[in-house]
């Protein structure tokens, strides 16, 4: 155990003080992170709060206005970014291209020999299940098998730190799950996976640790079980047939938010969740309670809104 | 340098294995022969022989102007099968020729007036009068039939008359320093056809590396790209490959064109000179075209990169289409003229440098400090270029959404 501990506790990605703004408009505002080696970080945040363009400085693709950013505990440059392998939200090949060619292509690009490019090319096409399309062109596969061809060309010249931008998104229920295994081996494999995303939920049970970020500030940031340890388990899920319009008016309730199946329940400091179970129980069928953490949803709204309520 | 060679190689291929890049390889010579050789076979051929009559009212030189009509040749062949006219009066006779004419059954007829010889006049009567090279020819056959007759009744023996009016055969010699050579008219066609080869390749060639910018950037291959390498390195790669691919259709034109000028310089007499398009003019115009597709390729690739698609792009590749479609709008000025002063200031001007530096070449042999003064300023101006596209390319490829104005385009060059 004891080399895990020391590989871990190194930084893989660590930004400080990173500013970067765009005519007039800033879109990561003194923005400082550290990202365990080896460790699945999420960077999560609604749209327009600045993920892409941190991970395109992270990539070198932008340059940053003010701060530093360190890779694998250098200063990013030309070197740092052939360790890392890049999936682009807005994901893109080339459509007249051989699937095979390719992916050689892009491996490259990142320094790998084409000669050896083409012998991993076989393994990995084999894993996602497309060996027999080799040799197609890219336009002839449907979009699902193209969004994996992206990944095999993320991870094709094996780097150490992987930065996806929206993982799981536009893939199908056993695509996503397939993609998730994936993901978990190559974490197992010592990797660092730095995943990008607006949902979090989907990304919440793959992260170790997280940053919140929102109009291009970090709101917070750490472990996962910290994060929600701090936020308390003061957190009441209620399944029920009925309408339950009326939790919200409860005593003790601070906020509650409906996810359709199921709703969730903040309740205020010190008030008794028993006390919401004996009045939820007395006016609807209940078929699910649970005292839980708070979903990073709920932490990043609160979080919003007590931040937002300290701006203004 | 590896990974600029990854991106070359990609763009090469890619363009080189497409079917469009094949057909017009293989096309294009064939047109270019047709061109080039098409304008001459079009002068020497000129149908069947013309079917004339003389009808001769002067009763003396019927005969000596059918002989001398006879003798009228082109490319070896008789132009003129001259048939006595009817016999019987005049009128009756014309009537007659008239309507065989009419008819179609002969060409047309020539009249001699009984006053031809002192009025040096005769008239032609014929279904088709606007065919200039046959009637000069005519024209010629019946003045040398006048002015025959006209000697011998001075008294002159007929073999010395023929012998003293023989026409005069003007050769048109091009003098270079690497000696002369006969020309028939076919500089000119050669100067035209290399010039608007260069012009259209370019264009075309511009308009593939602006293509290929707004396509990656329409799929969204370029973020994935310039996350392994920088923005001007994908920017010379690409230029690069695109360029290469360019110059393998273009050397295998300029062969044909060679082999097709060589042909046509071997074949002197019968099909006509074609000029020789000598070593030194090819590699010149190997050169230029690279030169010239450094300098618009890179300006091209920077409207590329600053649009969303290729409809936004029609009114920013105006200003870059402007100095080339200038230099094909003083290329009459520069070829009547090679060596005026105009002529050799414009030939200098690095984007005009390409075409008109170019066709001086195939006009005269300008001094060779202006040849290579015109590419030292067209490399110089390359690498000014070069430099602020790649600076435009590097922010538009990441930039969607509204077209930016030519003058925001400009300010990216600026930015850090």
């Amino acid at each position: 155990m004891g080399p895990i501990i020391t590989q871990l506790s190194e930084t893989a990605i660590k930004l400080t003080g990173v500013t970067k703004a765009f005519a007039g408009h800033v879109a990561v505002n003194d923005l400082s992170l550290a990202i365990p080696r080896g460790s699945v970080f999420g960077l999560l945040g609604p749209n327009g709060a600045g993920k892409t363009t941190t991970l395109r400085m992270i990539m070198d693709i932008l340059g940053v206005d003010a701060g530093a950013i360190e890779i694998l505990g250098r200063p990013a440059d030309r070197s740092t970014r052939d360790r890392i392998g890049y999936m682009p939200e807005e994901r893109g090949l080339y459509p007249r291209m051989v699937v095979e060619e390719q992916l050689a292509f892009f491996a490259t690009l990142k320094g790998v020999p084409r000669s050896e490019a083409l012998r991993r090319v076989g393994p990995w096409l084999e894993r996602v299940g497309l060996s027999a399309w080799r040799k197609r062109k890219l336009n002839e596969l449907s979009k699902g098998m193209q969004q994996k061809v992206q990944f095999v060309a993320t991870v094709l010249p094996d780097p150490e730190i992987l930065i996806l931008d929206e993982p799981l998104s536009g893939l199908d229920p056993v695509a996503a799950d397939a993609m998730r295994e994936t993901l978990l081996d190559l974490r197992r494999q010592g990797r660092t996976l730095v995943l990008s995303s607006h949902q979090m939920e989907t990304v919440e049970r793959l992260c170790d640790s997280i940053a919140l970020i929102d109009r291009g500030r970090k709101l917070l940031d750490g472990p996962v079980r910290e994060v929600k340890a701090r936020h308390g388990k003061n957190t009441v899920v209620l399944a029920f047939d009925g309408d339950g319009a009326f939790l919200a008016a409860l005593a003790g309730v601070q906020r509650v938010t409906d996810f359709g199946r199921y709703v969730e329940i903040r309740l205020a400091e010190g008030s008794d969740p028993q006390a919401i179970l004996r009045e939820a129980a007395a006016r609807l069928r209940l078929s699910r309670f649970e005292i839980v953490e708070p979903s990073l949803h709920d932490i990043f709204v609160e979080e919003v809104t007590s931040h937002g309520v300290a701006a203004a | 340098m590896r990974r600029v060679y990854a991106v070359a190689r990609r763009e090469y291929l890619e363009r080189v294995r497409s079917k469009a890049f094949l057909i017009s390889t293989i096309l294009g010579p064939t047109l270019l022969a047709g061109f080039m050789i098409a304008p001459i076979l079009l002068t020497r051929q000129r149908g069947r022989p013309l079917q004339v009559a003389v009808l001769d009212e002067s009763d003396a030189l019927g005969a000596d102007v059918s002989q001398s009509l006879a003798r009228r040749r082109v490319a070896g062949q008789p132009r003129f099968v001259v048939e006595a006219a009817p016999e019987g009066p005049i009128e009756q006779a014309r009537a007659s020729l008239q309507e065989r004419v009419v008819r179609g059954n002969l060409d047309g007829y020539l009249f001699l007036p009984k006053d031809a010889l002192q009025r040096s006049a005769a008239e032609y009567y014929g279904r088709n009068v606007s065919n200039v090279m046959d009637l000069g020819l005519m024209d010629k056959a019946v003045e040398e039939a006048l002015v025959s007759r006209r000697l011998s009744q001075e008294g002159l023996d007929p073999d010395r008359i023929r012998s003293l009016t023989r026409g005069v055969d003007l050769k048109k010699v091009r003098l270079t320093t690497r000696g002369a050579r006969e020309d028939r008219g076919g500089s000119f066609i050669l100067s035209l056809v290399l010039m608007m080869l260069l012009y259209t390749t370019l264009a075309v060639w511009g308009a593939a590396v602006m293509n290929g910018v707004i396509e990656e950037k329409t799929n969204r291959v370029v973020e994935v790209v310039v996350s392994s390498l920088s923005a001007s390195r994908l920017f010379a790669g690409k230029l690069v490959g695109v360029g290469a691919a360019g110059l393998t259709q273009f050397v295998v034109w300029a062969a044909c064109l060679a082999a097709i000028s060589a042909a046509g310089a071997a074949g002197t007499g019968a099909v006509g000179a074609l000029p020789e398009l000598g070593p030194l003019l090819l590699v010149a115009f190997v050169l230029f075209f690279l030169l010239g597709y450094f300098l618009y390729g890179s300006m091209y690739a920077s409207i590329g990169a600053a649009v969303n698609t290729t409809q936004e792009a029609q009114s920013l590749v105006f200003p870059v289409m402007m100095p080339l479609i200038l230099s094909v709008v003083f290329y009459p000025m520069v070829l009547s003229a090679p060596d005026s002063r105009l002529s050799v200031v414009l030939s200098l001007v690095p984007f005009f440098a390409p075409l008109l530096m170019f066709l001086r070449m195939t006009a005269v042999s300008p001094p060779i400090w202006q040849v290579a003064l015109s590419m030292l300023l067209m490399l110089a101006t390359i690498a000014g270029i070069t430099w602020a596209a790649a600076r435009i390319y590097r922010v538009g490829i990441l930039m969607y959404g509204k077209r930016p104005t030519f003058p925001e385009i400009i300010r990216w060059v600026g930015r850090p």
